[in-house]
This record gives C-alpha cells, sequence and structure tokens, in this order.
C-alpha cells in the first residue's frame, strides 16, 4: 500500500478521503480537521452541509479559524441529525430563555437589595451624625 | 360613411377586447408563478418555478439572500431530502431554523450557531455569578437588620470600597459580537445532542463553564453536554471569555459594570445596528420566519424585542435600563471585595 500520495499528517486518509473513496492528497483541505479516527465527524458534516459547501466554506475562512469553523459545523450537523426540525436553534431558544429568567430573577434581587440599601443610608447617616 | 363607421366600430371594440384579454393574461400569470414569479430558489437556480415547487412557500422573490445563505451552508438537495423526512406541520418550524442558522452562519461564518450558544452560556453563567453576589449581600442586609450594631460596620464599609470593574460581562457591540433573538421552541421539541468534537487548543482551562442552572435546564431534556463542556475557553481567573476566536477575544477588553440585562438589550441593539449596516431589505422580513414555534399565543413579546422594526419602542426602555444597571451596579459591587 504506497502512502506516498496520502495526507501528509498522518499516513492513513483523513476521514473525508475515506468517506469519499478518493485519493488524500498532500494538499487535501479536509486532513487536517478531519483524522481517520473520527469517521463520524466529517460523515455527519457531509449528511447535512455537503463536501463542497464545507469546502467553500474553509476557503473562504482564515487558516487559523477553519478548526473552529469545522467544529461548529460538526456541532450544528450532529444537532440537525438528532433533532431535524430544529437542530442546534433548539437549544440556541432554551438558553435565550435562560437568560430572561436570570435576568428577571437578578433584577427583583437586585430590587430588594436597593430597598435595603436605601434603609441602611438612613441609618448610617444616623449613625454618623451620632460620630460626628 | 354612416356604414363605414358601424364596420369600424365593432373592429375596434374587438381590439379593445382582445387588449384587455392580453393584460389579463400576463397579469395571471404573474400571479401564477411565471417567469417573473418564481421563488427566491427557482430564480437563483435559473428554473422554472412549479405550481408545487417545495421551496416557494419559504423563499419569497423578494428576499434573495436568505435563499443564497440557505443554498451557500446547505444545499438544495440537503434541504429537500430535510423537508422530505419531516411531516407536513413540521416542515415551516424546520426551514425557519435552517433559515436562521443560514442567516448566523452568514454573520458569522466561523462560529455560526455555536458561537451564539457559547455566548449565551457566558451570559447565563455571568448572570448566575451576579445573583450569587447580590444573595450574599442580601443575606449580609438581613442579617444586618437582626443585628442592629452590624449596619453601622457595613455602612462604614460601603464608604471605604471603591467601585471595582465587577463580573464581567460580555459586551459584544463589535463586529460579529452579536445574538439574534430566536423565539423560543415548543416544549416537546427541545433535545440538546450529545457533542462529542473539540479543540484540544481551545480546550485548555479548567473552569467548567457550563452553569448549574445552564445543565439542569439542558438535562431536562436527556441530553448531554459533552460538546459545551470541552468548548468552554472561559478564563476563570481573567473573568474574561478567553477563545481562539476572534469575535470573543475582542470582547474580554470591553468589561464593564453594566449588568446582563443591559447587556442583553444592547447585544439585540447592535444586532439591529448591525443589520442596518448590511442589507436591510433583505433581513427585514426574516423576522417573519423566526415566528413562535407552536406556543404560537403568547410570544408577541419576544417578537417585539427582536424586531428591528421596532427600535424605537426598545429606546426609552433601554435608557432606563441602563442608568438603572449602572445604579444597581455601584450599590451591588460597592460591598465586593475587588477581586
Amino acid at each position: 500500500m504506497s502512502s506516498s500520495s496520502y495526507s501528509n499528517y498522518t499516513n492513513s486518509p483523513c476521514a473525508a478521503c475515506k468517506f469519499l473513496r478518493r485519493k488524500c492528497s498532500s494538499d487535501c483541505v479536509f486532513a487536517p480537521y478531519f483524522p481517520p479516527e473520527e469517521p463520524l465527524k466529517f460523515a455527519n458534516v457531509h449528511r447535512i452541509f455537503g463536501a463542497s459547501n464545507v469546502s467553500k466554506i474553509l476557503h473562504e475562512v482564515a487558516p487559523h479559524q477553519r478548526e473552529d469553523a469545522v467544529n461548529s459545523l460538526a456541532y450544528e450537523a450532529e444537532a440537525r441529525l438528532k433533532d431535524p426540525v430544529y437542530g442546534c436553534v433548539g437549544a440556541i431558544s432554551v438558553l435565550q430563555r435562560e437568560v430572561l429568567r436570570l435576568q428577571r430573577e437578578l433584577e427583583e434581587t437586585n430590587n430588594d437589595l436597593m430597598r435595603y440599601a436605601s434603609c441602611l443610608g438612613g441609618e448610617t447617616s444616623a449613625y454618623g451624625g451620632r460620630r460626628g | 360613411m354612416s356604414q363605414i363607421k358601424t364596420i369600424h366600430n365593432p373592429i375596434g371594440s374587438l381590439e379593445r377586447f382582445l387588449d384587455l384579454l392580453l393584460i389579463s393574461l400576463i397579469v395571471y400569470m404573474t400571479l401564477k408563478g411565471g417567469t417573473s414569479g418564481a421563488c427566491a430558489a427557482c430564480k437563483y437556480q435559473r428554473r422554472r418555478c412549479a405550481a408545487d415547487c417545495p421551496l416557494a412557500p419559504y423563499f419569497p422573490a423578494e428576499q434573495p439572500k436568505l435563499f443564497q445563505n440557505v443554498h451557500r451552508l446547505f444545499g438544495v438537495r440537503s434541504i429537500v431530502k430535510i423537508l422530505e423526512n419531516l411531516d407536513e406541520l413540521q416542515r415551516p418550524e424546520a426551514m425557519k431554523s435552517i433559515i436562521f442558522q443560514s442567516y448566523v452562519r452568514d454573520r458569522n461564518p466561523v462560529h455560526g450557531c455555536l458561537g451564539i450558544t457559547q455566548q449565551l452560556q457566558y451570559m447565563i453563567w455571568v448572570a448566575e455569578e451576579e445573583l450569587k453576589a447580590v444573595n450574599s449581600q442580601l443575606q449580609l442586609y438581613r442579617s444586618g437588620q437582626n443585628h442592629p450594631m452590624m449596619i453601622h460596620e457595613i455602612g462604614e464599609k460601603q464608604e471605604d470600597l471603591d467601585l471595582g470593574m465587577g463580573l464581567p460581562v460580555n459586551n459584544n457591540n463589535q463586529g460579529n459580537n452579536t445574538i439574534p433573538f430566536f423565539s423560543p421552541v415548543s416544549e416537546t421539541q427541545q433535545q440538546q445532542p450529545h457533542m462529542s468534537y473539540c479543540s484540544d487548543q481551545v480546550n485548555n482551562h479548567d473552569y467548567n463553564p457550563i452553569p448549574d442552572s445552564c445543565k439542569e435546564v439542558l438535562n431536562n431534556h436527556n441530553t448531554s453536554l459533552a460538546w459545551g463542556q470541552n468548548q468552554f475557553p472561559y478564563n476563570h481567573h481573567n473573568y474574561g471569555f478567553i477563545n481562539q476566536n476572534e469575535h470573543c477575544s475582542e470582547t474580554k477588553n470591553n468589561n464593564s459594570v453594566m449588568a446582563i440585562q443591559s447587556q442583553l438589550v444592547n447585544l439585540q441593539m447592535a444586532s439591529n445596528q448591525q443589520e442596518e449596516e448590511v442589507d436591510d431589505q433583505n433581513y427585514d422580513e426574516i423576522h417573519q420566519f423566526l415566528e413562535i414555534i407552536d406556543e404560537s399565543q403568547s410570544f408577541t413579546e419576544t417578537k417585539e424585542v427582536y424586531a428591528s422594526s421596532s427600535g424605537e419602542s426598545l429606546k426609552e426602555p433601554i435608557d432606563e435600563i441602563g442608568e438603572k444597571e449602572l445604579r444597581r451596579a455601584a450599590t451591588c459591587f460597592s460591598l465586593t471585595s475587588v477581586n
């Protein structure tokens, strides 16, 4: 088995080229981000977004951002497979509601604190007056 | 002469009738979706938009950008496949989420919805920390009321302590640090996938970024947060959102004393402002596609919060909120030790 034409990172083709059953060249755009140990990662991304779309996205972002881009795509692909209706957007709405809930709770608690603080302000001035 | 007149008049009326018929035919063809009435999807693909085009209901011709985003991320085949596997009732909701996801990816090509998820989780963490701090102060006050002599000491402390920076908040008014507000989904549809992909370079902090309340909320839907836990690059000691991701690294320098509430509002305002900068016309209608899912009866509130067209309605509350929050934060943090 010749390994010279395979990816420059490992001796085996990357998960993408394995999935697509093609030669993994040294300049394969997928190779750094889809290691052969994680075949499901590329499979999910390919199923939802398609290899060509992913390739275009990778070429559009800067090289140092590609890993983050791939990971976010993998996350979204897996989310979409688990929940075909809402995908990762379902989680966003859950979190947004949580933020709103905490916001409300914080406001109520701060109102309580303001009430105590105003009471304290009155008493403190009384004490300060006595001391002075 | 009169005979000639009578001959010409029927011909003239016939011509007029034919003209009218032609005009009405053109109008009919346009309304039916002829070549000039094709949906954005078919227009983009330069094909005839059939009467039963599956994408036509979701991509009106006036908003080509919506379809372009979706096409760039998912591709037509993928969307059609997704729609085919869903019920009729689920398809509009699925398309809304797909359009939203594509829109977010267009605004933030690197992180997409994951960036929003992480920002929200960070906001939750900040809010919980702030809540803990405020609750502990409340405890102090309450115990001070039970022990009147302590009130004097607390008052002295209040005068002596400087106002610190307080809890870090992510003032995401720059770049792509905006969170489009997606309306809540149906309770029955919430799932959080188990994620396992992470970047080793990112996973280099000890701090567990998932707030307890967030975990509880998401675990209620029988999911795990492996992805989020691994992907949360918080540096606890710096109270910043330190991330290799560019857009977040900008925000670690923007700590302020504004609380989570004004932050959220600022995010939405920034989102509105950014939308105006980019392309208003194409995104004006996106709010229509982000309507409440299933729980359609009671979410007009959230729609108003999100809609950029309702920017005016937000202005006054925002000003009040900003002042209130500053005052509140000043009181709140005067008693905390500066970390």
